[in-house]
């Protein structure tokens, strides 16, 4: 099983700000265009390292499976 | 770390959804909030100033023609309604405070509200993907805090 967490802050304006943790290559992507669906406009995006590493097969059916959830 | 991303909320929402996000926001503010038909009675200029909630579309569906939310405390009014053009418009009113200081309430609680409303967005859609909350807070500043985690196979 993985874990993936999210931290999020949404400050006093409104603005949301989602951390997407351990969740490695593009899936983390998938995340972030669910969230940017349900909420609003991307107003700023930053990859980091562990968006580069190899994704794994489970990691390829949950960004399936939010596909299909929206 | 994988990704960050900013997220700017658009309120798109029926009416009852707005009430709900108003009356959340009201309630951290100590306000007291009552819908009503929109009042003909005319408000002296200086005594109120009105502000429209950037990024909003208040849909018409389960909405009664010239209803408001009235939002009191003491002698401050806030009147939170939709425009002819479907935006949501809110109106700080009260004797005894500058113009500027009855926009910066007007403004001030247009930001509580899309705070509000972008809470209850975040956590409905969280709780639909099954995700748990592992902790929250809210930050001196008024920043809500949330972390929130799922396991996949």
């Amino acid at each position: 099983m993985a874990q993936h967490d999210l931290e999020i802050t949404i400050s006093k304006t409104g603005e949301v700000r989602v951390h997407v943790k351990g969740v490695k290559g593009k899936a983390c992507m998938a995340y972030a265009e669910w969230l940017a669906k349900a909420i609003g406009q991307v107003k700023e995006r930053q990859l980091t390292s562990e968006y580069y590493e190899p994704e794994t097969k489970a990691r390829i059916d949950l960004h399936q499976e939010l596909g299909r959830g929206q | 770390m994988s990704t960050v991303i900013v997220l700017t909320p658009i309120v798109i929402a029926s009416w009852p959804a707005i009430t709900a996000a108003v009356a959340a926001a009201a309630a951290g503010l100590g306000l007291s909030v009552r819908e009503e038909l929109r009042s003909e009675e005319a408000v002296e200029a200086e005594n109120q100033a009105e502000v429209e909630l950037e990024n909003s579309e208040v849909l018409a569906q389960g909405m009664a023609l010239g209803k408001e939310l009235v939002l009191t405390q003491g002698e401050m009014t806030i009147r939170v309604r939709r425009d002819e053009r479907g935006q949501c418009r809110v109106c700080a009113e009260g004797k005894g405070h500058s113009k500027q200081e009855l926009k910066q309430m007007a403004e001030a609680f247009s930001q509580k509200l899309v705070q509000s409303y972008a809470y209850h967005r975040t956590v409905s859609e969280l709780k639909n993907k099954e995700f748990q909350m592992v902790h929250e807070d809210v930050a001196e500043d008024g920043t809500i805090r949330l972390h929130v985690r799922r396991w996949v196979d």
